[in-house]
């Protein structure tokens, strides 16, 4: 597992660098959208297993999770997972409500969370697909909330079992300078060829 | 995920977030010992990896032999099993039966198949699960996002 690891870490620093640039045009959307400064960057990016993933992304507690399909040159889903407190917060600054007022994420909430789930998946998208020269197109969001571990098996075992790892994207948001920052997670989950593809393009870079 | 624990007399075996994953839940009531195994797949047709406790075909012998060495008597063992739920039913796959579905017939195969009986299931829905196997009497408090505990 360690050798495999070292044998990709040029290739994830490249996809990290391309995150970044993606995370920064989403950071610039939402900041538009909720006239709130936001800041988001992705510190880390992993590839490893989906028992490892279970604990990579966090405390294994409550998230709202957007499920996407990406088609076109890569196939697979990508899932982005935001720890309660962030969606809660998400959804108080989207629907311009005063922090603290989201308790719940009734259809309201939930819609406010696919729409910025659509804005960072996109722009992270955009950014593999800019960068790597792959064609990548979104599904419609599917949103659940609940325990990560959970999300994450389900995400991954109920649409193509075969696959074999999977990549996470640790992003990090910041809402005001000085605030303690906020976790959330992407993470892509390629069909086995997609993954080969996404490696490939990403040494080329 | 993908593995398994045995435990004896006393304490607790917990998961957190079991989705379309079913965790197997064997117990002998004579001796207290248990253990679960946390599985992902029916069977190795589903996937490539090398490792017996992703599946539930082979989890369960094998559950079942460390259960024996363990102190656990085959004849009196009873199963329960927790799991097999479906999430972003919207998005996925429609010309299949989802895993979670598939995991819990492969596991109530695979437990007829050695002969134990299931006295209890909570499985299938929409929603992760968690669980607390208590030892000191092999019953299972489930607990869910939204929604109340349940023993089983």
């Amino acid at each position: 597992m360690n050798a495999k690891r070292d044998l990709h870490d040029k290739e994830l620093d490249a996809l990290k660098e391309v995150a970044n640039i993606g995370a920064g045009h989403a950071a610039t959307a939402l900041s538009q959208l909720t006239h709130r400064r936001i800041m988001i960057d992705v510190p880390k990016v992993q590839m490893c297993t989906i028992e490892e993933a279970a604990s990579a992304v966090g405390d294994g507690g409550v998230v709202a999770a957007v499920l996407l399909q990406v088609l076109g040159d890569m196939t697979g889903r990508s899932l982005l997972l935001f720890e309660k407190n962030l969606a809660l917060q998400l959804a108080d600054m989207l629907l311009s409500r005063e922090p603290g007022t989201t308790k719940v994420f009734a259809e309201f909430e939930q819609s406010a969370l696919k729409e910025t789930a659509n804005i960072l998946t996109g722009a992270y998208l955009n950014g593999l697909s800019d960068m790597l020269g792959l064609m990548l197109i979104p599904s419609v969001p599917s949103l659940a909330i609940d325990l990560s571990a959970a999300i994450l098996s389900t995400a991954y075992l109920d649409f193509n079992y075969e696959q074999g790892n999977v990549i996470i994207l640790d992003t990090r948001f910041r809402f005001d300078p000085g605030d303690a920052s906020m976790s959330g997670h992407f993470v892509l989950l390629p069909d086995p060829a997609s993954l080969e593809v996404i490696l490939k393009a990403a040494r080329l870079v | 995920m993908g593995d398994r624990r045995v435990g004896q007399g006393e304490g607790t075996l917990s998961i957190t977030g079991l989705g379309s994953c079913v965790a197997i839940v064997l117990y002998d009531e004579a001796s207290h010992v248990g253990g679960l195994a946390h599985v992902l797949l029916p069977d190795r047709s589903f996937s490539k990896r090398d490792r017996r406790w992703l599946f539930v075909t082979e989890a369960v012998p094998a559950l079942l032999d460390e259960l024996e060495e363990a102190g656990a008597e085959r004849t009196r063992l009873t199963a329960r099993l927790v799991g097999g739920a479906a999430m972003f039913e919207d998005l996925a796959p429609q010309d299949r039966p989802n895993i979670g579905r598939r995991n819990v017939s492969a596991a109530r195969r695979a437990l007829a198949r050695v002969g134990i009986p299931i006295v209890a299931e909570d499985v299938g829905g929409g929603f992760g699960r968690s669980i607390d196997f208590d030892l000191s009497n092999g019953r299972i408090v489930v607990s869910s996002q939204g929604k109340s505990r349940v023993e089983i």
